[in-house]
């Protein structure tokens, strides 16, 4: 009897410990698929150009090409393009977080006619294809003469333009009891003071993950500056990449490409690793994707 | 720095001008009757309101408008009424083949997409070591910028000695098939673009589903597999139900970014035979062409698109979303 049972356990467990095999083989191989193509891109990052098309391919380069970066980087005046990409990332992303915290603190701790169905149509408009408004958008800075300048690409940051986020903030303010704002209101500070030092410190998290959510979200643009920046001083790394890929039947300088390519994804994945913590959070917390 | 100098001065008077706006509709609402913390509440979301209403609702119904009109930017647009649209539908010879590949792109990715990260965040749901860093591993390539990993895919799917024809061969060789031109192949665009996509899945949707997962009480299984039910069982009876509104949302949100694919295709460069897809389109009629009223068409055309497609999905809610609030009335 006892026997039996013991094998019927041993059974159950080895079967176990087969399974978790089994997920950890899948596992494993879905790793290295994801890796494979980056180990590509800094393989052909470090070949010579007569290298990059070698057949059969070859993984490691030989001898290995580092000044590729530096060579990559001269082709054009990329250094520039730094600038005006820091630029317009710092300016969209403190835009962003002070207009969407203080959208969302309103929605979040105030009562007014028509809330909810402001709220709602806040929520809609994610799902509004970026194309369908991008004409008359584009005619709104034309007329105001702003076509050419950064400015297309980081004003609008100061009306609260990502409804993500907006969203993300409220929940966030809606999980602090009330009660804190009332005893700090009993305490004698003002709404603004309450705001300043009783909620803002609490939804530190959530500014954390917008400030990285929205660093990768102007870092990572192409539209935006494609449209918008027609003059070579104000290219932005990613339109200066898509001058540099060069016309369509031109051949890319495919080492150079992927050395420039690797360092333009080096800021957002050094973030991420950072971040991670709150990145992830924050997207698990309300189901969001850019 | 000369060139930061006008944008940094206009970006600093933004928000000034939107206080003193957010401040005259508190003193408004005031006279009107509202109490001090509904005035406060209505000003404080009052840049989110002027943002809607200017670059929301009226480019939406402006570009309506425009695509029933002759516009090229410099002059007035003229009133055509349906002919840009009939040109698409009959002479444009770019529009029908968009359409397809931009449906058919979504139609193959969107089950792809969601039913592969449900299913890998599954996999991380269960008790192992690590899944930490293979949620890591899974998310890297949703942070990339976009312009590099198309420059990546197109590198990797060079049709000449790219390592994917390298890495594919022995499939090839035995359907006695050459090495396929991946962007410049019309049949062959669609799958490299579906295998591009696949790459991407596992990012967001996955880290999404397994929070949702992470929510499904315990009990509930504990009592099914009281009752005896098996892993089929769990997953369709507790598993699907409880996590229905997060399934909802993702393929809301999935099958409108499938629909609009842009950088990726813009860098990775389909050939013209090949096939554009409808976001590209709207791109080269209104910026490259500056057929305006063309393109604002087209635009329309897809948010029709996704329209009715959104509609129809909320049509299937209620045989299988399940709400905890609704059903516990």
């Amino acid at each position: 009897m006892e026997n039996i049972a013991q094998r019927s356990i041993n059974l159950k467990s080895s079967k176990k410990i087969i399974g978790k095999v089994l997920i950890y083989i899948i596992l494993i191989m879905l790793t290295v698929i994801v890796f494979i193509p980056f180990l590509w891109m800094l393989s052909t990052a470090l070949k010579s150009e007569a290298d990059v098309f070698s057949w059969p391919p070859d993984w490691i380069p030989k001898p290995v090409q580092w000044n590729n970066f530096v060579d990559a980087w001269r082709t054009m005046p990329f250094t520039k393009f730094l600038q005006n990409t820091l630029f317009v990332v710092l300016l969209g992303m403190v835009a962003e977080l002070i207009s969407e915290t203080i959208v969302a603190y309103g929605f979040a701790r105030f009562d007014f006619p028509g809330k909810n169905l402001i709220f709602v149509i806040l929520l809609s408009t994610m799902m509004l294809p970026f194309h369908v408004t991008l004409i008359p958008t584009f005619v709104i800075w034309n007329k105001l003469g702003l076509i050419g300048e950064f400015d297309p690409l980081v004003l609008r940051a100061w009306t609260a333009w990502g409804p993500f986020y907006i969203f993300l903030l409220r929940q966030f303010f809606m999980g602090i009891p009330i009660e804190l704002d009332e005893a700090a209101e009993i305490d004698g500070s003002s709404p603004l003071q309450t705001f300043l030092y009783v909620l803002l410190p609490q939804i530190k998290p959530a500014l954390l993950a917008i400030g990285v959510f929205t660093f990768k979200g102007y870092w990572n643009d192409f539209l935006g500056p494609l449209i918008y920046l027609g003059n070579k001083e104000k290219y932005t790394m990613n339109i200066g990449m898509y001058f540099f890929l060069g016309g369509i039947n031109e051949a890319p300088k495919w080492n150079y490409l992927m050395a420039m390519s690797t360092l333009i994804a080096l800021p957002v994945v050094v973030l991420f690793f950072i971040a991670q913590k709150y990145f992830i959070e924050g997207i698990a917390f309300t189901g969001i994707k850019d | 720095m000369e060139r930061f100098v006008g944008t940094f001065i206009r970006w600093l008077i933004t928000p000034v001008v939107l206080v003193l706006i957010a401040i005259g509709i508190y003193h408004l609402l005031k006279r009107l009757g509202w109490k001090h913390r509904q005035a406060m509440g209505l000003s404080l979301i009052s840049p989110w309101i002027i943002g809607f209403l200017s670059f929301i609702a009226f480019p939406l119904v402006n570009s309506l408008f425009l695509s029933f009109t002759d516009y090229n930017l410099f002059n007035k647009p003229e009133w055509v009424g349906l002919r840009n649209y009939q040109w698409l539908f009959t002479k444009d010879i770019e529009f029908w083949p968009s359409i397809r590949l931009t449906l058919s792109y979504a139609a193959l990715t969107l089950p792809i997409g969601v039913l592969g990260s449900l299913i890998l965040a599954m996999l991380l749901n269960r008790k192992i070591n690590g899944v930490g860093f293979f949620r890591t591993v899974f998310y890297l390539p949703a942070i990339l910028p976009e312009v590099a990993v198309a420059l990546l895919w197109r590198l990797f799917f060079n049709s000449e000695s790219g390592l994917l024809n390298y890495i594919l061969r022995p499939i090839f060789n035995l359907f006695n098939m050459g090495k396929p031109n991946w962007f410049g192949d019309p049949k062959f665009v669609l799958p490299a673009f579906v295998i591009m996509s696949v790459w991407g899945i596992f990012g967001t949707n996955t880290v999404v589903f397994l929070a949702a997962l992470q929510g499904v009480p315990r009990s509930l299984y504990e009592v099914a597999e009281l009752d005896g039910a098996n892993f089929l069982k769990k997953f369709l009876h507790i598993t699907v139900p409880q996590i229905s509104p997060i399934i909802l949302l993702q393929i809301i949100m999935g099958m409108i970014g499938a629909l609009q694919v842009f950088t990726v295709a813009m860098f990775v460069r389909p050939t013209s035979a090949a096939g554009k897809f409808l976001n590209q389109l709207v791109y080269e009629r209104g910026f490259t062409q500056l057929h305006m009223g063309e393109a604002s068409a087209i635009a329309w055309v897809l948010f029709i698109i996704i329209l009715l497609l959104t509609l129809l999905v909320f049509k299937t809610t209620p045989a299988w979303v399940y709400y905890e609030a609704e059903a516990k009335r």
